[in-house]
Order: structure tokens, then C-alpha cells, then sequence
């Protein structure tokens, strides 16, 4: 029995399913700060005063300050708008966060959620967004839109597959998680359907990519996730068949350009990052690691050695630490990697869930229920705990602790950046979760199989 | 400052806003939902598609039928612009604290000339106006082409079935095999074949789900570097060929035979455990007369469908899953005897979990159904699809 074949067996999936990796993880990421996207994407205050520039200054002034106000407003919590928040970071600068909790404890709001997924909730000006799918055939995809602040529901769109809807047991439809900025979400589903919201659900477009491409096959499961990159959003479509990444303009989702990729199954999301005046999309796969051009989707170079299947790396300031032989971080130049890797941490388990760089460390859980940390200059191996269930979200970090929530719904709270496994609480929901939490205002947004939970004060 | 103030740009303000709050003319609905049924591929009409659709939403319950009812006749695409345009409409109504019109909703949901998923749609939205419609409506989609209605009313039919057992079970024999005859899902068949077992009555999944369960087998031949889709070999156009130039010298047709319940024909126990190969397997229907039909395959291997010499669909993905209907081909049967060959490609990958080479292929309506006056013709003989016999020797 293969090891694939051991793990299935062990979670009752019937050997002889090529499963790379236990279950898919959603992930995503993006490299705008809050804001900084609205303002890209032309959505910034100094755009909408140039729009006005004859009116009268009592006009302009009130214009500006009601500007000023939406803006602190949409500000006042950090955006957490796609995988593993802002630039797939999976940190948040935010303070204040919560310590302890349980189901009737130290929880804000929850909500009720319409069906299952495995993807993160993300925030973005003030509403938190969930996908969900349902269905025999888990063919009904859902969008929901929650006010962040209280948990009302805000409205909740229904979108049938057009796509094929098998896959693997732990995963579902409602896989890739959203991305979202102030002028709505974008929803990918493992079945192909694109689809953009504004903030109060109104349809701004909508693409079935399997309609478009009918090659797309995979029957696992995807789980990528799109990401924005200025005024494009890119989505990557590895998979059996028509393999592609492309980028679609924001306003009416038409393709801007669309690039051939292996055609093999691939949870990797894009990261992007801005060099030299371009913007590159970085996207791991079967090959390497391949640099795009975001502005033509040209090719501008590849890492070989950084290849990819499931989990999303970290790019922290020009270091980019990859999920590969454990974690390797390498130094990015202009033109790509400069030089040998300059850390590896082969002990880090980062077969499913995405590793966090947090606090000069590195944080990695796993399948096993093995939570591991590292050096990040050294990769020396710090500690290596062996919990009882298995995890499939990515850990998250923020004031100064780090979050590890396993498939129950249990969250270990850590402090961040000793060199000990200090626990500071485990904190149980008593709900399966799968996607990986979303950190806003304050609070950890935790969407399990039932709920969203907003936790915090 | 003031000096710069112009009102006629206040106005045309002023007017937008009014305009964007009057409610939706007639014209504009219809308008509006035509442009949402032209929506294409790669979003080529989504520009004209964003504020159609805010036009639709905005014109209210008024436009909830009418785009219902523009699904029916609308591609993929369109049908989830204009669903969730009806669903944004209900949503609206709901949180008003209003109500749809709960007649007229269950008159769309029982007219089965509207698209399924509409028909879908508006039943969702009339139980959550009225707990009591699913059991007044229930039994009456037992045989609806909208799975989804279709699964619940089988699954309401089980229940009245239970509460209404007699002490002999007669009662509840016979409605468990009416239940049967409609259901088209894997789980729910089982269910009923093990709750009709249970009560001493055999119900035979695999010819309810009319699966070949005897084939022709030739090969294998050559597929390069583990792809062999592409290559096309001559049993796929001339299927009736008595020899072929196989991977290792001349190949024949070698029957071969299934008892599974869901049809599954090896080829690592008749053909071999290879790499790098693929095999053909062929099956005469007969039917009646001419029939649409749709052949569905599951296969972890890549697989291809033909009929009569035509190619109906292929996929190359392997060791992935070999769901049951994943691959679908549609084909008319033409009266007399057809031939359909299902090519079947096994790769080169050495996994212990890529080894499985095999297919299950069956002959259906859309809904899944048996189609009436189907046949396979095994050695001559008309034997009913999914029967199972006594595996043949090679010939």
C-alpha cells in the first residue's frame, strides 16, 4: 500500500485514488496592503475628486469629507481579502486578538452558514464572504455576504455548476476561497464558475469557465484560489485537462490574457509581487516555479527546484519560503531567484497546509496533527508537538500569537517567536473545519462546516 | 467657489437618480432579460450582462416569472445570470416581509415544460413560503426530470411507504418497487434494492441502471509515452474488423463478461497488467427504433466513447477517480443493431494506486432512466442491458 494509500486508508477513502495529498487546502494570496487595491483599481478618494474637480468648494469639501470617512471606515479593520489575508502573508498587524474561547464563550457572533466548504472566509470594507456548495451532487454554489461587525447576513446568491462536481471526499465545490476589496468579491469554485459581487449583490459578471473550456477535468478536486493583481484578477486552472492561468479584467471579467500550464492537478495559489516596475504573478506547479508578467502574462523566468501541488508559500519582503523539502526560502532578484536557498527547514510537515513566517520563525501543521516551528534564518528545527487530530487549515499569526486550528474545530493558540511550544489555550468549536481563518477588526473569522464564527470582542 | 456651482449638472444628477430608482418599464425587462439569454462564452456580453441584470432585480416580483421562465430555453451560462436575478428578486420580497405569489409558484414548479432548474428555483422559494408544499407536491414529481425533486420525492415516497406498512408488507413491496423504477441515483437504488431484499424481493440495480455488462475486448495496442488517446486505432472506425495490428502482433475480439453489480469490466484480469496501452471494448444494442440516448462511463482511466463508428466523447485524465457518469456521450441509436466501443487508455505511471484498468459504461435517458426497447446482443441472443450471466469463455 502506497502512502497515499496508507493515509486513505486511514481516513476511510478506498486505495487506489491518486490523491496528491490527503485533502485539498484552500489557499490564496496578494500583495496589497488594505486599500491600496481600492486605490490601484481606481476607487481611491483623489480618483472620485478628480471626477468633480468644477464643483464648488462646499461640495468638494463635503465630498470629501464623507470620502475621508468611508475610507476610515473601510480602513478602521484590516482587510483580510484572500487566502491567508493580505499578501498571503497569513499575518495580521492587528492587536488585541483573542486568547480563549469556546462555542458560548468569547464569541462576538455567529452565523449559520447554507452548507459545507473548505475555504476561508475573507474581509474587505466592513463584510465578511463565504462560498459554500450543497447539494447530492454538490452542484448548488453558494456566495454569502455577513455585515463584519455584527454577523447579519446581508444577502446570500445561489449559482448552479456548470462544471463537473466530483471529487475527493474531504474536499468540495466550495474550495477556492474568495477575493475581495471594496468593490465586492470575486468567487471561484472548483467547478469553474467565476463569478463577481459588489458589496450588496448585485451580479457584476459572471464566467463558466468550463463552458468557455471545456477541457477543464479534474476529479479530485481544485482548490487554488484567485488572486488580484492591480486591476486583473488572476486565476489559475491547473488541472487533467485545459490547464491555464489567466487574468481577467476586474470590470467585466473578459480574459486579458490566458497562458498554457502542465496539465496537472495543482492547489497552489499565486502569490504576486511587485519588482523593478512589474508586477509579477508567481505560480508554483508540476515544473518549478514560474514568474509571470501580470501586465501580459509573459513568461519572465522559472525556479525549477520550486515546484509545487498543494501548499502556498510566503513572500516576506524579497524572501520567498517555499513548501518544498519541508520549507526553503530563497532570495528573489529582479530577474528571479538570486543564488543558493539561504534557509532549509526539512523537518517543517508542509505536505497539506501552507507554512506561516511569523515572529523570525517558521510554522508548519500537518495531516498527522504535527505542529513543527523553525529558525527562519537558520531552519534550525525548534519544536515538533504531536496533537491528536489531524489538521487541514494553515496556521495564521497575529499579535503575537499564532493560531493552528485542526479539522474539530479545536484552535491551539501559541506565543509567538520563542524557540518553545508555548500553549496559551486550546480553544474547541466542536465543528469540522477545513479553511483556513481570516483575521479583521479585532477578531478571527472561523467558518466551519455549520458556522461562521466571529471570535472575538 | 459658489460661482462654479452648475446647476444643470445637479440636475442631470438628479435625474440619474431618479431614473436609477423608477421601477423597470416592460420594455426594459424584456430587454434586459434578452440581453442576459445572449450571454456567450469567455464573458463576451457581460458588459450589457451587469446592468441588465440590475434592471431584472430592480423591476421586482414582476420580473421573477418572466426570467424563470427565460431559463428555459437559455445556455448554461445565461440560465445562472437569470436564476440568480429570480433568486435576488425573492431574496428582496423576503426580507420585505413579502410573499411571492404562492399559486403561481406551484404551477411553474408542476410544469415540467419549464427548465428543470427554474422549476428548482421556484419550488425552494414556495416551501420557504409554505412548509406544507413539499408534502402536497412530493408525490407528484416522482418521475420529475429535476434530480433534485426527483431524489426527494423517492425519499418522501420511502417514508409514506414505512409509516403505511401492513403487517403482510405487500403494500409496502409494491411501493417500494414503484419507488425503484423512478429513482436514477446510485445510493437510493441500493437503499431500495436492499429495503425490497429485505422483504424477499430481488431488484436488479445493474439492468435498473442498464449497464453493458458484455463486451468485446481487442487489444492492447500502442500508446506512447502513457498517451494513447490520440492515437487513433482502426476499432474505432471499423469496429466489426475481425483482426488488428495490436501492440505485440495481431489482436482479435475476446468476449468478456461482467458480474458486478455496477458493470465494472477489468482489463488487468483479462488483458494483463500493462503500461503504456490501451485497449477497445465493443457492444451491440439493439433498439427498437431510433433512440437518443446518452452513454456514461466512469473510468479512473482515460477513456473515449464511440457509436457506430463516430466519436461521441474522449478525456484523458488518469487515476483520478472513476465516478460513475463522469464521462457522458450523446448519440442517437438507430434502429436494428448499433455498435458502441469504449476506448480505454491505461498510462505508464507505476504507483501501486495507478494500476487499475477499467470501465463501467451504461445506456441511458437524460435523467438516467432505462431507455424502452433497448437490448445487448450477446452470440446472437437479445439479452436485457445490465443482465448478468455466467462469464463466457474467450472465443
Amino acid at each position: 500500500m502506497s502512502t497515499t494509500d496508507t493515509a486513505n486508508a486511514t481516513r476511510g477513502v478506498a486505495p487506489g485514488y491518486a490523491i496528491p495529498g490527503r485533502w485539498p487546502e484552500d489557499r490564496a494570496p496578494l500583495f496589497t496592503p488594505k486599500g491600496w487595491d481600492n486605490i490601484a483599481r481606481g476607487n481611491a478618494p483623489g480618483n472620485h475628486a478628480r471626477g468633480h474637480r468644477g464643483t464648488a468648494f462646499p461640495f468638494r469639501a463635503a465630498l470629501g469629507a464623507a470620502l475621508t470617512l468611508a475610507f476610515t471606515l473601510t480602513l478602521g479593520a484590516a482587510d483580510w481579502p484572500q487566502f491567508k489575508g493580505p499578501g498571503a502573508s497569513g499575518v495580521s498587524d492587528e492587536t488585541a486578538l483573542p486568547t480563549e474561547w469556546s462555542k458560548t464563550k468569547g464569541v462576538k457572533w455567529q452565523a449559520k452558514l447554507p452548507a459545507r466548504g473548505v475555504s476561508s472566509p475573507v474581509v474587505a470594507a466592513g463584510k465578511v464572504y463565504v462560498t459554500c456548495s450543497s447539494g447530492k451532487r454538490d452542484d448548488r454554489l453558494h456566495v454569502l455576504c455577513f455585515d463584519a461587525a455584527t454577523g447579519k447576513e446581508l444577502w446570500h446568491r445561489q449559482l448552479n455548476a456548470t462544471g463537473p462536481t466530483a471529487c475527493h471526499q474531504m474536499t468540495c465545490m466550495a474550495a477556492p476561497t474568495p477575493v475581495a476589496d471594496a468593490t465586492g468579491v470575486y468567487a471561484l469554485f472548483a467547478t469553474g464558475d467565476l463569478v463577481a459581487f459588489d458589496p450588496d449583490g448585485n451580479l457584476r459578471w459572471y464566467r463558466s469557465l468550463v463552458g468557455d473550456y471545456p477541457d477543464i477535468t479534474n476529479q479530485v478536486g481544485m482548490a487554488a484560489s484567485p488572486v488580484l493583481a492591480k486591476d486583473k484578477l488572476i486565476v489559475p486552472m491547473d488541472n487533467d485537462g485545459d490547464s491555464f492561468l489567466a487574468a481577467v479584467d476586474v470590470r467585466y471579467g473578459k480574459n486579458v490574457w490566458k497562458v498554457s500550464r502542465p496539465r496537472s492537478i495543482n492547489w497552489v495559489t499565486p502569490l504576486v509581487r511587485d519588482t523593478a516596475g512589474k508586477t509579477e504573478v508567481l505560480f508554483a506547479g508540476p515544473n518549478g516555479l514560474t514568474a509571470y508578467d501580470a501586465d501580459n502574462g509573459s513568461k519572465r523566468w522559472l525556479y525549477k527546484d520550486g515546484g509545487g501541488a498543494i501548499p502556498t508559500g510566503s513572500l516576506v519582503g524579497d524572501t520567498l519560503f517555499l513548501p518544498t523539502k519541508g520549507v526553503t526560502a530563497v532570495k528573489l532578484g529582479p530577474d528571479g531567484v538570486a543564488g543558493e536557498p539561504v534557509m532549509k527547514a526539512k523537518e517543517l510537515g508542509t505536505r497539506h497546509a501552507s507554512p506561516l513566517v511569523y515572529k523570525g520563525r517558521v510554522y508548519a501543521v500537518d495531516g498527522n496533527g504535527i505542529i513543527t516551528a523553525a529558525d527562519a534564518k537558520t531552519g534550525k528545527l525548534l519544536f515538533d508537538e504531536r496533537r491528536k487530530t489531524p489538521f487541514s487549515a494553515s496556521p495564521v499569526g497575529g499579535d503575537g500569537k499564532v493560531y493552528c486550528v485542526n479539522e474539530k474545530g479545536v484552535t491551539t493558540v501559541l506565543k509567538a517567536g520563542t524557540d518553545e511550544y508555548d500553549v496559551l489555550a486550546d480553544n474547541d468549536l466542536g465543528e469540522e473545519v477545513l479553511g483556513t481563518p481570516a483575521i479583521s477588526g479585532g477578531c478571527l473569522f472561523i467558518r466551519t462546516d455549520k458556522t461562521l464564527f466571529c471570535v472575538g470582542r | 467657489m459658489l460661482r462654479r456651482f452648475r446647476p444643470g449638472w445637479a440636475a442631470a444628477v438628479a435625474l440619474a437618480l431618479f431614473a436609477a430608482s423608477a421601477p423597470a418599464q416592460p420594455d426594459d425587462l424584456a430587454k434586459a432579460l434578452a440581453t442576459l439569454k445572449g450571454v456567450t462564452k469567455e464573458g463576451a456580453a457581460n458588459d450589457a450582462a451587469g446592468p441588465a441584470w440590475k434592471t431584472v432585480v430592480d423591476a421586482g416580483p414582476a420580473a421573477f416569472f418572466p426570467a424563470l421562465t427565460a431559463v428555459d430555453d437559455a445556455n448554461p451560462t445565461a440560465a445562472n445570470w437569470l436564476r440568480t436575478a429570480a433568486g435576488a428578486v425573492a431574496e428582496k420580497e423576503k426580507k420585505a416581509g413579502k410573499a411571492l405569489d404562492a399559486k403561481a409558484l406551484e404551477g411553474f414548479v408542476t410544469d415540467t415544460k419549464h427548465a428543470p432548474s427554474a422549476r428548482r428555483l421556484a419550488y425552494e422559494v414556495l416551501v420557504a413560503q409554505d412548509a406544507a408544499a413539499p408534502q402536497r407536491l412530493l408525490p407528484k414529481l416522482l418521475d420529475d426530470p429535476q434530480p433534485d425533486l426527483r431524489r426527494e420525492a423517492i425519499a418522501h415516497g420511502v417514508k409514506l411507504a414505512g409509516l403505511a406498512a401492513s403487517g403482510s408488507g405487500e403494500a409496502e413491496k409494491a411501493a417500494y418497487r414503484r419507488l425503484f423504477g423512478f429513482t436514477r441515483e446510485k445510493e437510493q437504488a441500493e437503499e431500495l434494492a436492499k429495503a425490497l431484499d429485505a422483504l424477499g424481493v430481488k431488484a436488479n440495480v445493474t439492468e435498473h441502471f442498464a449497464f453493458l455488462t458484455h463486451v468485446r475486448v481487442v487489444g492492447p495496442f500502442f500508446s506512447e509515452k502513457g498517451k494513447a488517446l490520440s492515437l487513433a486505432y482502426p476499432p474505432e472506425t471499423t469496429p466489426a474488423a475481425a483482426e488488428y495490428d495490436g501492440k505485440d502482433g495481431k489482436v482479435t475480439w475476446q468476449a468478456q463478461a461482467t458480474a458486478d453489480k455496477f458493470g465494472k469490466i477489468d482489463f488487468n484480469e483479462t488483458v494483463g497488467r500493462l503500461k503504456n496501452a490501451c485497449v477497445y471494448a465493443r457492444a451491440t444494442v439493439h433498439a427498437d427504433k431510433a433512440t437518443p440516448a446518452e452513454f456514461r462511463v466512469g473510468s479512473p482511466n482515460a477513456v473515449a466513447i464511440y457509436l457506430n463508428g463516430k466519436k461521441l466523447f474522449g478525456r484523458e485524465e488518469y487515476h483520478h477517480g472513476d465516478a460513475m457518469d463522469y464521462h457522458v456521450g450523446k448519440g442517437v441509436l438507430a434502429a436494428g443493431e448499433n455498435t458502441v466501443v469504449v476506448k480505454v487508455c491505461q498510462n505508464n505511471q507505476t504507483d501501486s494506486w495507478a494500476q487499475r484498468w477499467q470501465f463501467q459504461a451504461r445506456v441511458c435517458d437524460a435523467t438516467g432512466g432505462p431507455l424502452p426497447g433497448l437490448t445487448q446482443v450477446v452470440d446472437g441472443r437479445k439479452l436485457p442491458l445490465g443482465a448478468i450471466t455466467q462469464p463466457e469463455g474467450k472465443k
